[in-house]
């Protein structure tokens, strides 16, 4: 910042149009230029959201094998019994069997993991860099709507089309990600936030390898098991593939000229 | 034109000094701001930046706590509500003098709160 004051600014345009008005428009326009400056300054010393979205994008590649449909011989070996787990449909969807049964466990870990560490990220940075997001909503976020994924089933409230695929965590981490976005007051994060719950709502509501068949894909009887994957690594893919770009992108950005 | 019409009026004599209107700008961008970055960001003096604080601390427009991370003792500002008020009051009024002073400049950035 230079010495120069804005009291001149103001003091010269009290007496109206005319050079003097001139100078203080000049001056004015050359203090919201530095407003500008430090706003975008600080907002890019402040964005850390690649590290939520490469940690969810990892989680949920993490999951496919949970999303892998048990072999026709072990369900003719019985070895689709009911899992131990207990229901809980809005992390594991409706399948209880072999290792699907196994997803929600998986989820509820995952969530519950991936919304903490994202917190203690973004306390981490603030206390490093000397900027606090405010990342609590984030946290309460995720808790608040956990919760009600886990009680709701118990008051026989079970959105069936939204949870039957065992995607619906899905739509958990696109909510912390766009109350993430306003926190960070972020365009991007906004957009990829956006673009994000819409995969992750054509991936509860619609099998995506029916895209892939009329693409030409004719799988083998052995990978009729691996069919349900499209629905996880596309979500997986977006978030990955957002979350490197954003790390580049913020590297590049904070790099001194 | 009438003075209550002219736009320097709604310039606040607290906020509108340049590196006053930087902290209400970081401030206003950040849950809360340390005083390190302040510092560094403004290229202020610790002594002249606590005497800028202390002007805004005593407005209202921010509050100021001091605190322990480890051993380090830090510093950390946060804009009020009045002080967020004051900011967009304050970019507001420079906006308009620019708009009135010069057509070719109008409509700078600046509006508060816009995402980037």
């Amino acid at each position: 910042m230079t010495d120069e004051t804005p009291e001149s600014a103001a003091d010269g345009g009290q007496d109206g149009p005319g050079d003097v008005g001139d100078i203080a428009g000049e001056r004015a326009a050359n203090l919201l230029d530095e407003v500008s400056r430090l706003r975008r300054q600080t907002r890019t010393r402040r964005h850390a959201y690649w590290l939520p979205l490469l940690l969810f994008g990892l989680l949920t590649f993490l999951s496919v094998p949970f999303y892998v449909q048990p072999t026709p011989s072990r369900i003719a070996a019985g070895h689709t019994v009911t899992s131990p787990v207990p229901y809980l449909p809005g992390f594991g969807g409706l399948a209880r069997s072999g290792w699907q049964g196994y997803l929600a466990v998986y989820w509820l870990v995952a969530i519950a993991a991936g919304f903490a560490v994202t917190y203690l990220w973004y306390r981490r940075r603030g206390r490093r860099v000397g900027l606090w997001t405010p990342a609590r909503g984030f946290l309460i976020t995720g808790a608040v709507i956990s919760l009600l994924v886990l009680i709701l089933p118990l008051t026989g409230l079970v959105p069936g089309d939204l949870v039957i695929r065992g995607t619906f965590p899905f739509m958990i981490i696109a909510a912390g990600l766009a109350v993430l976005a306003w926190a960070e007051r972020s365009r991007a994060l906004t957009a990829i936030a956006v673009l994000y719950a819409g995969i992750a709502l054509v991936a509860s509501l619609y099998n995506i390898e029916n895209v892939l068949f009329r693409l030409g894909w004719n799988p083998s009887a052995s990978q009729w098991r691996l069919t349900g994957l499209p629905n996880v690594l596309l979500p997986a893919l977006i978030l990955l593939l957002a979350g490197g770009g954003a790390y580049f992108a913020q590297r590049t950005r904070r790099r001194p000229a | 034109m009438t003075a209550a019409a002219y736009p320097t009026n709604g310039l606040n004599d607290t906020v509108h000094q340049r590196h006053r209107l930087g902290i209400l700008t970081i401030a206003a961008e950040a849950k809360s701001a340390d005083f390190g970055y302040l510092r560094d960001a403004l290229d202020l003096t610790a002594g002249n930046l606590s005497r800028h604080l202390t002007v805004l601390e005593e407005a209202g427009l921010i509050q100021v706590w001091k605190g322990y991370e480890g051993k380090r003792p830090r510093t950390w500002v946060r804009i009020t509500g009045d002080g967020r008020a004051a900011l967009a009051a304050e970019i507001a009024a420079l906006t308009e003098l620019v708009r009135r002073h010069t057509p070719a400049r109008a409509g700078p950035a600046g509006q508060d709160g816009a995402p980037s």
